[in-house]
Parts: structure tokens; C-alpha cells; sequence
């Protein structure tokens, strides 16, 4: 049963970024363990692609400790933006640490670094788990900021950008309206 | 200030006894006038009128017993010509020779300058280039801090040890006279520790008022070395102007210099 | 039809970009900021990717020796060790020049500044570098015992490496957060431009940034980037996210 649902959220976020460059996936935080499951079984099945994950609400040594098999894919590489600011000093070959979930800008940089020198066929993606989380260290104005940023440059070098946003996170809701596509996950169904 | 001729003129004779907590100055007389010498731990400011002749009176302390003395004036040798003039025994002093540093120092940097362009012309630049990617620089180069060798010296010093700095006024001739001041400080507070005597020397009236003030205040006890001309002829005083919890010792004295040195002739008691 | 006019491109590409290509050639500029804000960082990034389009440069240092610096900048992917072996990037203690001329002195007279002048011209145009830095101009000017000192050595330093169409980065280091572009206030007027690499503060954190000053010769917004130094790839520049501060100020 559980397996189903994971399928067909993986099924509906991997329809909608096919066919939108950005994709904003709100969900209650009851799903979001299934949500994360789902995107990640897409990143490992589809071993072409490269897939940048930057993960601001676990750190990655969580992510490695639950999706064993995720975090050791060639093509998914990580961003950890909160083990340094929560004093963890775990040091991972396969993932990048930033300071602050604050250094935005520093954040931006290394995820478009990621993807230099990636094969122009291949299809590229970037996960932000999730934005709800950044704007829980930022104000929301630059999270705005941020993400138009963010969204425009990927654009322009065809990376589609994947973000999260926790519902009992959010305090703004005017942030994912900035995505081309909105997913809304409920609680028991998907709508 | 008129001082109030009060106290009474006393002739001192010879021959102190040693006493406990003092030490001695080696010039009896001197001794007497403070009553056995310098109380241990004491900082003593020896200010002298140009033409006093305040340097004999400091060679011949330092001849008296076991001494540092920093000079910056004379260079240890001119030091111990002289006492051998006086025929005053030569006894173990360590010298801080800062005058012939000082002097070779500056010797050094005029012989540097004139030869900069000699120098460059000697060079070839491809050399000066490869030296310049490949080497470390040999010294790291600063000039010498005199004020930390005075601090670093006067820590060093052990038990009831007396230690003469002649003169401050090389010091403030070379720093300000707050960083002179924060190392006479450190220097008294060391001497304190050690219960030794601390005899700085200074020229009288040419450092300002509000110095030399500070300089008293600081001090235990001053004493002040003068030259009176009486109609043809000059008269020499070593007043004690200050002497922290001994009131009584405040007192003038006339002396003269004689082929054995100083000799004090007649005290005269303030209090 | 507009004159294309000649700069020096950094290497860094959003700072070109904001400078319509780079530094207009032979300026001398003053990379200005506290200790550990990237100035060293910079300018070697400046004089490597110079060395890899065939324009020779100059490194003089002052504060740090040859093999502390040198081994600052293995893992940087802008180094190559090539580069020095091969005489593109020349890396030099100043104070080993100093030294050999004589000039070991705590401050120097006029005629000391005047033969260190003499002799960095002169390698200057022996190597024919078209790019020189110097690291850092705060303790050269710390020698030079008066203002007058320190504007005629800039002043001539400048001048006589624009006619070489030499340019040249003087690095100035000032105290963290202040507005003071150098140590003694002359400095920034002689030089024909300012990076200035400071920080502002985000939620208790310090983002890097560096904004351009002054530019003679180029049009440019004083917009500041967001600067992030990074292990491998050096200074790399964003826009900076610039709500924070406006927020930030308001609050105050």
C-alpha cells in the first residue's frame, strides 16, 4: 500500500518536471518522508541524469543513514546546509557542506558548479528540500529573492529545479507561486 | 618654597653599621644621611642639575657593591676607566651595555645608507630576481626595543640586588614618555618583589614639569642633585626631597668631588 | 563607431562583466579589506589567469613568505605550478630585495623609497610583466614615514608601470568592518580604482562581499556581489541577495 503511494507520487512529480522547468511540490509534513522515498527512487533509477539534492531540513548523514543506496549514486550529488550550522562536523566525500543556510548566495554557486562539465544530453535536476526550511533561517523576502534567482539561472542552462515546501512550514505561500507547475499532496489522497 | 632653617646642622662621622633592610649606598656618608642606606624594595629617582657631577655619584654606588647597571650614556669601558681613576675597587658589575648597541646601531644604518646605490649597482638583476623567488628572508628585521631589554632585564634580577639605569633620558629621548613610564612602573613593582634597590637617573628640568612630577610620584624616595653659584664660587647640594615613610630623613647636604670621589660634608635636617 | 577600449579581464567573470571586459589597461587599483576577506586570493587569481593568455605578472610580497603563500594555493584549480616553473607567474619577497639592497631599516627615507622604486621598476621591465601585484601596499607604506612619502611612491609606482601597460593590484588592508578603503587615507586617491571586499551580516552570519569602488575609465555600478572563496575553485562572485541589508538597515 505504502509502496503505491510512493509510486504515484514519484509517477506525478516525474510527469510534471518532464514538461515544466520548475515544479513546486507542497506537502503536509506527514508525507514528506513518503515525498523524499519517492524522489529518490527517482534520482536512482534514472542513473543518466544528474541530479543535484540539497537538503536543508536533514543532514546528510541522515539522508545516508535512511536512503542507504541514494547517497551513493554517482549522479546524485548532495548539498548539506544545516550540519554546519548545527555544529555537525561529519565530512562525506559525495556531499558539500555550506555554513549557513544564510549563505544563499554561496549556495547557489555550488549548485551551479555541480553541474559543469555534465554531458549536454543528459538531463539535470536539482532537488530543495525544502524552501519552507530556508525561510525558517531567512527572511521570506530573500528567499523570494533567492529562488527567482536561482530559477532563472537553471533556466537558462535547462536545469529543472524540484522544491519542497512543508506545509505546517510555510508562513508565505506567495514563494512557490513564483514555480511554473504547483503539485499540492494531501494528507490521505493525491489530488 | 622657603625652607625653614628648623633643623639642626649635624657633622656625620664615618663608618656606618650594616643595618637590616637596607642596603647600602657604599658612600658612608650618604649612608648615614639616609640612616643606613636605601630601604629595600625602594624606586629612588636621582635627578641631577646639568654640572653636578650625578654620574660620579652613580659610578661610585655602583662600585659599592653587587650591581646591574643599564647605561646608555657611556659605554662600559669609559664606566670602568673612570672608577679605576677614582681608584675605587672594581666590584662584580653587570653591565647592560645599551650605549654601544645603540651607538653600533646607528653607526650600521649610516654605513647602510650611504651604500644603497653602490649596492644596487653591484647587483645583477637576474640574480636579485632569483634570490628574491627562492629564498626566505634571513633576520626578521626590527630595530632593537631598548625599553624591553630595561623590562626584561629588571625581571631577571635577583634578591636585594641594585639596579641603575643611567640615564631615562636616553629612553625619552627614543619613546614616549608614557611607554617610559609604563617600563619604570614594571621595573619598580619588579624591584619591589625582589627587595632590591632601583636607582633611575634623570636630568633635571629638561624632561617638563608634569614629567618629572610623575617621575616623583612614582618614586619612594628623591633624591636631587644641585649647583648653586655663591657669589664666585658654586656650591653643590644633595637634597633628599622624598623618602616614602621615613619623614625624618628629608634633609640637604653640600659636597664636593674629590680625587676619592664624593664626599658629602654637612647635613642639614628639614624635620 | 566606439572604440573598443583595452582592459585586463580578471578572470573572474561576473567581475569583468561588471567591468565591460575588466580593469582598463595599466591601472593601478587597490584591493582594499580585512585580514582574510580573499585580497591574496584575488590577486593570484588575477595573475594566474593572466598566465594562461600569455601576460606575465608579478607577485611582490611583504607579509607573507614565499612558501606559506605557495602552499596556500595548491588545491586552487586557477594554479599551476607550470606557470611559476616556467617564469609566467613570479612570485617575490619583498623583503629579500630590501634586504640585498640594504634596506632593513624600520622606516625608509626618501632616497630608500627611492631605490626600492628604482629596483621594482626595474624588474618589472626585466620580467616584462604586463600584470604586477603588490601584498600588501599597508605595510610598504607603514616604511614610508609621511603622507607626502607614501603619495609620491604610489603616485610614480603607478605611473611607471601604466607607461609598461602594466596592471597592477595594490593590495590595502584595513580593520573588519570599517569604511575606510586604506590604512592612511591616501591610497584611495591615487589609485584609478577600488575593490573593496567587506562583509554585511545575515542572521548573525558574515557574507562576503566585494563591491567595485571606483573604476576610472569604466562605467560600473557600485552593486555589491556576494563573494565566496572556495577551496578549489577561488573567488567566485554572485549578485548579492540584497533584501538583508536593506532590512537590516532599517531595523537599526
Amino acid at each position: 500500500m505504502a509502496d503505491a503511494i510512493i509510486e504515484g507520487i514519484r509517477e506525478r512529480v516525474a510527469a510534471a518536471i518532464r514538461v515544466n522547468n520548475s515544479v513546486g511540490i507542497q506537502v503536509p509534513e506527514a508525507r514528506h518522508e513518503d515525498l523524499l522515498e519517492a524522489v529518490f527512487s527517482s534520482m536512482c533509477k534514472n542513473t543518466q541524469d544528474s541530479w543535484t539534492f540539497v537538503s536543508v531540513s536533514k543532514t546528510f548523514d541522515y539522508l545516508t543513514k535512511v536512503f542507504k543506496e541514494g547517497a551513493q549514486f554517482a549522479n546524485i550529488r548532495f548539498i548539506d546546509c544545516i550540519s554546519r550550522a548545527a555544529g555537525i562536523t561529519d565530512l562525506y566525500k559525495n556531499c558539500i557542506y555550506i555554513e549557513s543556510p544564510v549563505m544563499l548566495e554561496k549556495l547557489i554557486l555550488e549548485i551551479l558548479h555541480n553541474f559543469k562539465g555534465i554531458k549536454k544530453d543528459a538531463e539535470k535536476y536539482i532537488v530543495i528540500d525544502s524552501l519552507s526550511a530556508l525561510m525558517i533561517y531567512n527572511d521570506p523576502e530573500i528567499i523570494r529573492e533567492f529562488i527567482s534567482l536561482l530559477l532563472n539561472r537553471s533556466r537558462s542552462e535547462n536545469i529543472h529545479v524540484i522544491s519542497i515546501l512543508v506545509e505546517e512550514e510555510m508562513d508565505s505561500n506567495k514563494i512557490i507561486q513564483l514555480n511554473d507547475k504547483i503539485i499540492v499532496l494531501r494528507d490521505s489522497f493525491i489530488d | 618654597m622657603a625652607i625653614e632653617k628648623m633643623g639642626r646642622d649635624v657633622f656625620i662621622d664615618s663608618n656606618v653599621e650594616e643595618k637590616e633592610g637596607f642596603i647600602r649606598t657604599g658612600i658612608d656618608k650618604l649612608d648615614r644621611l639616609l640612616e643606613g642606606g636605601i630601604p629595600c624594595g625602594f624606586t629612588v629617582v636621582l635627578l641631577g642639575s646639568p654640572g653636578s657631577s650625578t654620574e660620579i655619584l652613580v659610578k661610585q654606588i655602583a662600585a659599592s657593591g653587587e650591581v646591574t647597571y643599564i647605561t646608555t650614556e657611556e659605554t662600559k669601558d669609559e664606566i670602568l676607566d673612570t672608577m679605576r681613576r677614582f681608584k675605587w675597587q672594581i666590584p662584580n658589575i653587570d653591565f647592560v651595555d645599551i650605549s654601544e648597541k645603540y651607538y653600533s646601531n646607528v653607526l650600521k644604518g649610516e654605513q647602510k645608507r650611504v651604500s644603497i646605490y653602490e649596492q644596487r649597482s653591484k647587483m645583477k638583476l637576474k640574480e636579485l630576481i632569483e634570490i628574491g623567488s627562492t629564498a626566505i628572508p634571513s633576520t626578521v628585521t626590527s630595530e632593537e626595543d631598548f625599553l624591553a631589554i630595561v623590562s626584561n632585564r629588571t625581571k631577571e634580577i635577583g634578591e636585594k640586588k641594585t639596579i641603575i639605569i643611567n640615564s631615562l633620558d636616553f629612553f625619552l629621548s627614543q619613546y614616549g614618555q608614557e611607554n617610559v613610564l609604563k617600563t619604570v612602573y614594571a621595573a619598580k613593582v619588579n624591584n619591589l618583589k625582589n627587595k632590591g634597590a632601583l636607582l633611575i637617573v634623570m636630568t633635571k628640568g629638561v624632561h617638563g614639569e608634569l614629567f618629572e612630577r610623575k617621575m616623583e610620584g612614582l618614586a619612594d624616595a628623591v633624591l636631587e642633585l644641585d649647583v648653586i653659584q655663591k657669589g664666585s664660587s658654586f656650591e653643590r647640594y644633595l637634597s633628599v626631597k622624598k623618602m616614602r615613610n621615613y619623614a625624618k630623613k628629608i634633609g640637604i647636604a653640600r659636597y664636593v668631588i674629590d680625587d676619592s670621589g664624593f664626599v658629602l660634608e654637612m647635613i642639614e635636617r628639614i624635620m | 563607431m566606439p572604440i573598443k577600449k583595452e582592459v585586463c579581464s580578471t578572470g573572474i567573470d561576473e567581475l569583468d562583466l561588471k567591468m565591460d571586459g575588466g580593469i582598463p589597461l595599466g591601472s593601478t587599483v587597490l584591493v582594499t579589506g580585512c585580514s582574510g576577506s580573499g585580497k591574496t586570493t584575488l590577486c593570484m587569481q588575477f595573475l594566474f589567469n593572466g598566465a594562461r593568455k600569455g601576460e606575465r605578472g608579478v607577485f611582490f610580497t611583504i607579509t607573507e613568505p614565499l612558501f606559506k603563500l605557495t602552499k596556500n594555493l595548491e588545491g586552487f584549480a586557477f594554479y599551476d605550478k607550470k606557470l611559476i616553473e616556467s617564469g609566467m607567474v613570479n612570485i617575490i619577497d619583498l623583503r629579500i630585495i630590501s634586504e640585498r639592497l640594504g634596506l632593513d631599516t624600520e622606516k625608509y627615507t626618501v632616497e630608500d623609497a627611492g631605490a626600492l622604486l628604482d629596483i621594482l621598476k626595474d624588474i618589472a621591465d626585466e620580467l616584462d610583466v604586463k600584470r604586477l601585484v603588490m601584498d600588501s601596499i599597508t605595510a610598504l607604506c607603514y616604511r614610508l614615514q609621511t603622507r607626502e612619502m607614501i603619495r609620491d611612491f604610489i603616485f610614480k609606482l603607478g605611473t611607471s608601470l601604466a607607461v609598461m601597460n602594466c596592471t597592477t593590484l595594490l593590495t590595502s588592508e584595513v580593520p573588519p568592518r570599517t569604511f575606510k578603503f586604506s590604512q592612511y587615507e591616501i591610497e584611495e586617491f591615487i589609485s584609478d580604482g577600488i575593490l573593496f571586499l567587506g562583509d554585511v551580516e545575515r542572521k548573525g552570519d558574515l557574507i562576503r562581499t566585494l563591491q567595485v569602488i571606483k573604476m576610472r575609465g569604466c562605467a560600473h555600478t557600485r552593486t555589491k556581489f556576494a563573494l565566496n572563496i572556495s577551496a578549489q575553485r577561488g573567488i567566485e562572485l554572485l549578485p548579492l541577495l540584497k533584501t538583508t541589508e536593506f532590512e537590516s538597515l532599517l531595523k537599526r
